[in-house]
């Protein structure tokens, strides 16, 4: 599902990033990739959402967190 | 000391854009800075020279880049510069408040098999958020490269970092930090291996390797070999969380408390940026801030004219004594002195005003704001941040102007500042008060409230046409970081306020003087040298070569272009010009008002030309110091004179709509 499906206050795996190439590799220099973690901290119906990954909270625009592909909840 | 060699040290400042490395950068040159580009490309390049003991050093300011793979001209510059030689030692700036983010850098950077001298920035916001890095263990698991915590700010740490340089360019490289797990890592030798048949030994055989492994376009290019049967798919993705969890050891291991200070951040995020609560919090956060600027502001203000009228009165009356001719006299006090101090009555405004964005920015909530307003905005293509310039500009739109640097991008940034001109600034009221009472007594508070609201709509509607009409159709592509919250600490916005300040009055002391004088010249001075009357004056001549173009807004008198011109010094001065023009005394007076109303109806002037002249007053271009100031921003004289054009075109297009529309009907 896309990240702005999942659940406040719970933790996903990213499977795969698709944005962009210019977002994406800044995605990727923030550490949001294949295989991370994300906790989502909060999100709006528009599909604006804060993930926390790797210790530090990121706000997305809907169109990265709609690129954003996870699967699901995972017992961090 | 011997004789050693004494061909200067080249350092290259390597680090994440906002990580404080220019600021840096510029404690160690001063100002002796030489600005050109990277040969073929448009990306700054600032050198500078320092020495350390007698030691001459080269430094070099690199482009901010996240990373260092090859996507933008930035990153393919700093790559190049490094990997043909031209730097001896590499100065990794970092933001220590946010390692994890800046360490994936020094990761790379460690690869290329450089010197580096990881300079541990933001110490002071650290200890702040009640946190502490192991400088111990830091430098261990960085394959014990030099740790030197500085401040740029405080100019602290300057030397260390100096004596680090010269101390470890003799040293070669370090070991490898970074080991991949078993299967990459057998890749990368595999890679290596064929590397130094075709090229011999390299220095940084394995950064090459890594970089193929990755399939990266400019190695691939430079060092073109076949591993297509080892690095059959990139596996930069996996290179990259590897570096990252390798990161995310040492951030477990070398810093401490983060846990607690998360913890109560997010417990105030449940509130700040709750789906519902976030925006009316928002609001009542930017009304406070309003408040603040204007009413304890406009209170200061009033302290400052007194004083600048004393100061005034007192220059007349000196440069009188001193028997000074009457054109320098009135050069000094009507011009320059009228011009930059009433620049100068806004520093309390814009004092307040940066103090409380200083709190916000500095507390952490700023960031929030852009999340909070991303929906609301977008919907005219602008960032969540730019709300708040937008509502500043109906106090001031030099502060309205100069917070926009807050905006993450330079497109943001110009849109924002392209319609902030249209809200309506204090400075248009008193043109409201004055015309609205004269010609709409009954209704003169509505057709107050109308410009406003005329304002903001010609605000909304500019910024969609952009939004429509321009070719990039980015989206809603927010990324922005939300730092932990912090209690702000009064060195930094004091700063902060001081570097806004002082930026403000340079600009009072250069921008404004001039353009003081040169209105005051073009006001006082015609064809025929001194002019005691205003109608000899070039300002006169220039007022009746526009009475044509502005008869179809119903404006078309000399006087009234020469009110609008000098209303270019600052917007209420319209008021004051419509005074000495038509000889009258006390303007907001009763009588002085039926006099004006009497000069204009015997023109014909009546009430639709007076909403005419309004509408061109709020949305013709703002104040020299605004102009200024949108320069300064921008850095482009270009812009700013297109964006002065564009307004004045929308004023003209609005008051000839109004007069025509107007006169027909009424």
């Amino acid at each position: 599902m896309k990240l702005q499906e999942g659940k406040i206050g719970e933790t996903y795996r990213v499977k795969s990033v698709r944005t962009e190439d210019k977002l994406t590799r800044r995605l990727e220099a923030l550490g949001v990739n294949e295989d991370t973690l994300v906790t989502i901290m909060n999100k709006k119906g528009s599909g604006t959402v804060i993930i926390k990954v790797r210790g530090t909270r990121l706000a997305l625009g809907q169109k990265i967190s709609d690129g954003i592909e996870i699967g699901g909840a995972e017992n961090a | 000391m011997p004789e050693r060699d004494k061909r200067p040290i080249r350092v290259g400042f390597v680090g994440n854009p906002n990580c404080g490395k220019t600021t840096l950068f510029n404690a160690f040159t001063g100002a002796n800075l030489k600005v050109a580009n990277w040969p073929g490309v448009t990306v700054e390049r600032v050198e500078g020279e320092a020495n350390y003991k007698g030691r001459p050093i080269k430094v070099i300011d690199l482009p901010g880049i996240y990373s260092l793979t090859s996507y933008t001209i930035e990153e393919i510059v700093t790559r190049k510069c490094i990997e043909e030689n031209q730097v001896d030692v590499i100065i990794n700036v970092v933001d220590a408040s946010c390692l994890e983010r800046n360490l994936y850098l020094t990761m790379q950077l460690l690869e290329l098999r450089k010197p580096v001298i990881l300079a541990l920035n933001m110490m002071d916001i650290v200890e702040e958020r009640g946190m502490e890095i192991d400088l111990h263990r830091l430098p261990e698991m960085l394959g014990e490269i030099p740790v030197v915590p500085v401040s740029a700010r405080r100019r602290t740490g300057l030397d260390v970092l100096l004596h680090a340089v010269v101390h470890h360019y003799e040293e070669g490289p370090k070991g490898i930090v970074v080991r991949y797990d078993e299967e990459i890592e057998k890749k990368i030798s595999q890679i290596e291996e064929i590397l130094r048949m075709k090229y011999g030994e390299m220095e940084n055989m394995r950064w090459h390797a890594i970089k193929l492994l990755e399939h990266d376009g400019e190695v691939e290019k430079d060092h073109p070999v076949d591993v297509s049967h080892i690095a059959e798919q990139s596996y930069e993705k996996r290179i990259i969380n590897e570096k990252y969890d390798y990161i995310e050891e040492i951030v477990e291991e070398c810093l401490f408390n983060k846990q607690e200070k998360a913890a109560a951040t997010d417990r105030i995020d449940a509130y700040l940026t709750h789906p519902v609560w976030g925006i009316p919090i928002f609001l009542g956060i930017m009304a406070l801030v309003f408040f603040l600027t204007f009413t304890v502001g406009d209170f200061l203000k009033g302290y400052f004219e007194v004083g600048l009228e004393y100061f005034s009165a007192g220059a007349l009356t000196l440069l009188t004594n001193l028997n000074v001719s009457s054109w320098i006299i009135s050069l000094v006090v009507d011009g320059i002195i009228a011009g930059v101090g009433g620049i100068l009555t806004f520093l309390p405004n814009i004092f307040i005003l940066f103090l409380a964005l200083a709190f916000l920015e500095d507390s952490g909530y700023m960031a929030r704001v852009a999340y909070v307003m991303n929906e609301t905005m977008s919907m005219v293509g602008l960032s969540g941040k730019a709300f708040l310039p937008m509502i500043l500009g109906f106090g001031c739109t030099v502060p309205a102007v100069m917070a926009s640097r807050a905006l993450p991008s330079d497109r943001d940034r110009r849109r924002t500042i392209l319609v902030t001109p249209f809200m309506s600034c204090s400075a248009r009221l008193p043109i409201y008060v004055l015309f609205a009472e004269i010609f709409f007594p009954e209704h003169a508070l509505l057709i107050a409230y109308s410009l406003y609201l005329v304002g903001l709509l010609v605000a909304i509607l500019v910024a969609l046409i952009v939004h429509k009409t321009s070719k990039d159709t980015e989206g809603d592509t927010l990324l922005i970081e939300l730092p932990e919250y912090k209690t702000p600490n009064a060195r930094t916005v004091a700063i902060y306020v001081w570097d806004k300040v002082k930026d403000y009055l340079s600009k009072a002391g250069t921008v404004i003087f001039i353009a003081s004088i040169v209105l005051w010249f073009v006001l006082n001075a015609g064809p025929a040298g001194f002019v005691g009357d205003v109608s000899d004056s070039f300002a006169a001549m220039i007022g009746r070569i526009l009475v044509p173009v502005l008869r179809p807004a119903g404006l078309g008198s000399w006087q009234i272009g020469v009110a609008l011109i000098s209303g270019l010094s600052a917007k209420e001065v319209v008021v004051s010009s419509f005074a000495v023009l038509y000889g009258i005394s006390n303007i907001n007076s009763e009588a002085g008002m039926g006099a004006l109303a009497g000069a204009l109806s015997q023109m014909g002037f009546g009430a639709v030309n007076a909403y005419a002249l309004m509408i061109f007053c709020l949305l013709y271009s703002p104040c020299m110091a605004a102009v200024a100031t949108i320069h300064r921003e921008t850095g482009s004289w270009k812009w700013t004179l297109r964006m002065v054009i564009f307004q004045l075109l929308v004023a003209w297009a609005g008051a000839v709509l109004v007069y025509q529309v107007g006169s027909r009907i009424f």
